[in-house]
């Protein structure tokens, strides 16, 4: 059963009254947070009898031609794509084949949305799009044709994945207001792991331009307070963690995660430790764009970390880093 | 109208890629999803578009339709109630005349039905709203029919928005209590 902030949540977002970034986030945890999917699915149905209330009206006729003609070339096209590509039927017990084709559901330029796994996707299943009815087939063979299980699960990870980088992207936008960490709590992180001489510059009108080189993510639940404080040395290639009001449950351990657009699925950066500070190097060769856009998340893990490699328990913060370095103290002159 | 076992039924031949029961689907229920997204939206050329896109998102996803979760009605209404909240949220500052003339459309929640035409859930979901405050069954009404955000909430019916936060989340948690899973 989730808290009553979640459910109040889960039953707002269907009622409508959220805001949009609240609804932002609520998608976000629609994506991975399968207790917060069931309350969302129960208020639907709670609530969703309502509209037997409102009156019917009719819409005008020309709509039904514009929702066929949308849906009809579509399904032929994947009849003939799959009936050509594949040339035997498998007989696996996968979803419907035009899961492969949905586009995405964002609009967004799909050049952006170089996703590794898409790729891999568009590799498997060829590139199918209305146009290709020529060697239409009858509609009514699709079926006939199965994908494998393997297909369908990484289509359907990769739209997952795609509707969460989008959707922690806006949350992130309402986050980095709060990661003006250099005004607000100077010492969160401390001086020992603040990078020697990194290149602080203080402006005439006492603010401080930082280096470029580091990177801040405050991952949180609730906009007051911050659960944790992710540093990027991408210069130095390390990862600090301050871990400032989380506590693990016993048994379990915090993980955390890079989300980009660029990485299709989200990437390990590994288990946070049970101190205060975590700081380690950083895994994986990400370059510092991608370090630079991508989202950060915490999910609640078994003990150890992810048996899978993907984030199996819920998420609880979310991020996105900016290129900042907490202020301790009136910075020191800039480095030469 | 259809019954809710055709529309599954439907829903199932949907998920096979039927064009002919899709039309039919389309047929049973495309009045009321255009009325529910007049109803939230105001302009017919948006409640359009959002009916264009819900039913093509019906297409896709019927077959990740459960009837065992909700209705076939109930599962198309909540596409297309969530696509069109979040248009309207995220335009963000609609301009004053686009929102005077959505509220006006939302301003009153529906006439009341005969209680022969009431599903068993709705009457179900009825006697639980009827245990709240009068002005709190008329919020959590209003916000249903209208689709507006707390803010606008407050500001139509002028109440502080943090008392209408607090009124909707005491609100909803009682009718999960009264209503039960």
């Amino acid at each position: 059963m989730l808290d009553e902030d979640q459910e109040t949540l889960a039953a707002e977002y269907v009622l409508g009254t959220l805001t949009a970034e609240e609804r932002e986030h609520a998608e976000a945890l629609l994506t991975f947070d399968s207790g917060f999917e069931a309350a969302v699915r129960q208020w639907e149905r709670r609530l969703g009898e309502l509209n037997v209330m409102v009156e019917a009206v009719e819409p005008p006729s020309k709509l039904w031609d514009r929702i066929k003609h949308e849906v009809s070339p579509a399904a032929t096209a994947a009849a003939a794509e799959a009936s050509h590509d594949l040339g035997e039927p498998l007989a696996a017990e996968a979803g419907s084949p035009r899961d492969l084709y949905e586009p995405p559901t964002v609009d967004v330029p799909t050049s952006d949305l170089s996703l590794s796994a898409e790729a891999a996707l568009a590799a498997e299943t060829a590139d199918v799009s209305p146009a290709d009815t020529s060697a239409a087939l009858p509609a009514a063979e699709p079926r006939t044709i199965e994908r494998s299980a393997d297909v369908i699960y990484l289509a359907n990870r990769v739209r997952r994945w795609r509707r969460l980088t989008l959707g922690v992207a806006a949350i992130a936008a309402l986050l980095a207001i709060y990661v003006a960490v250099g005004q607000t709590a100077p010492d969160l992180i401390p001086a020992r792991m603040r990078p020697a001489g990194s290149g602080m510059v203080a402006r005439s009108d006492g603010s401080v331009r930082m280096q470029q080189d580091r990177l801040v993510a405050v991952l949180q639940q609730q906009p007051t307070a911050p659960a944790f404080l992710v540093t990027l040395d991408t210069q130095n290639r390390t990862l600090i963690v301050r871990r400032v009001s989380a506590t693990p449950e016993t048994g379990k351990s915090y993980e955390l995660w890079l989300i980009s657009s660029r990485l299709g699925v989200p990437r390990s950066l590994g288990v946070v430790g049970g101190e205060e500070f975590t700081q380690r190097p950083l895994p994986g060769n990400y370059d510092v764009d991608t370090l630079r856009t991508a989202s950060y998340a915490v999910s609640l893990e078994p003990s150890g970390g992810s048996p899978s490699g993907a984030p199996t328990g819920p998420v609880l913060f979310t991020g996105k880093a900016v290129e900042s370095l907490p202020a301790a103290q009136p910075p020191k002159p800039a480095k030469t | 109208m259809l019954t809710q076992a055709e529309l599954v039924v439907l829903l199932a031949a949907i998920a096979n890629g039927d064009v002919a029961a899709f039309e039919q689907l389309y047929g049973a229920t495309r009045a009321k999803l255009y009325g529910v997204l007049l109803r939230t939206l105001g302009k017919p050329e948006l409640a359009e578009e959002v009916m264009q896109e819900t039913y093509l998102k019906v297409w896709k996803m019927a077959d990740k339709f459960d009837s065992t979760l909700a209705s076939p009605i109930t599962w198309m209404v909540a596409i297309a109630r969530n696509r069109a909240i979040d248009i309207v949220r995220k335009k963000g500052e609609v301009s004053i005349e686009d929102e005077s003339e959505a509220m006006e459309v939302a301003a009153d929640t529906p006439a009341p039905l005969a209680r022969r035409e009431m599903t068993e859930e709705l009457k179900r979901l009825l006697s639980c709203l009827g245990k709240l405050d009068p002005e709190k069954q008329r919020i959590v009404l209003l916000a249903y029919y209208s689709g507006w955000s707390r803010d606008q909430l407050a500001k139509k019916l002028d109440i502080p928005v943090n008392t209408i936060k607090t009124w909707l989340r005491r609100s909803l948690l009682e009718i999960r209590g009264c209503m039960g899973a």
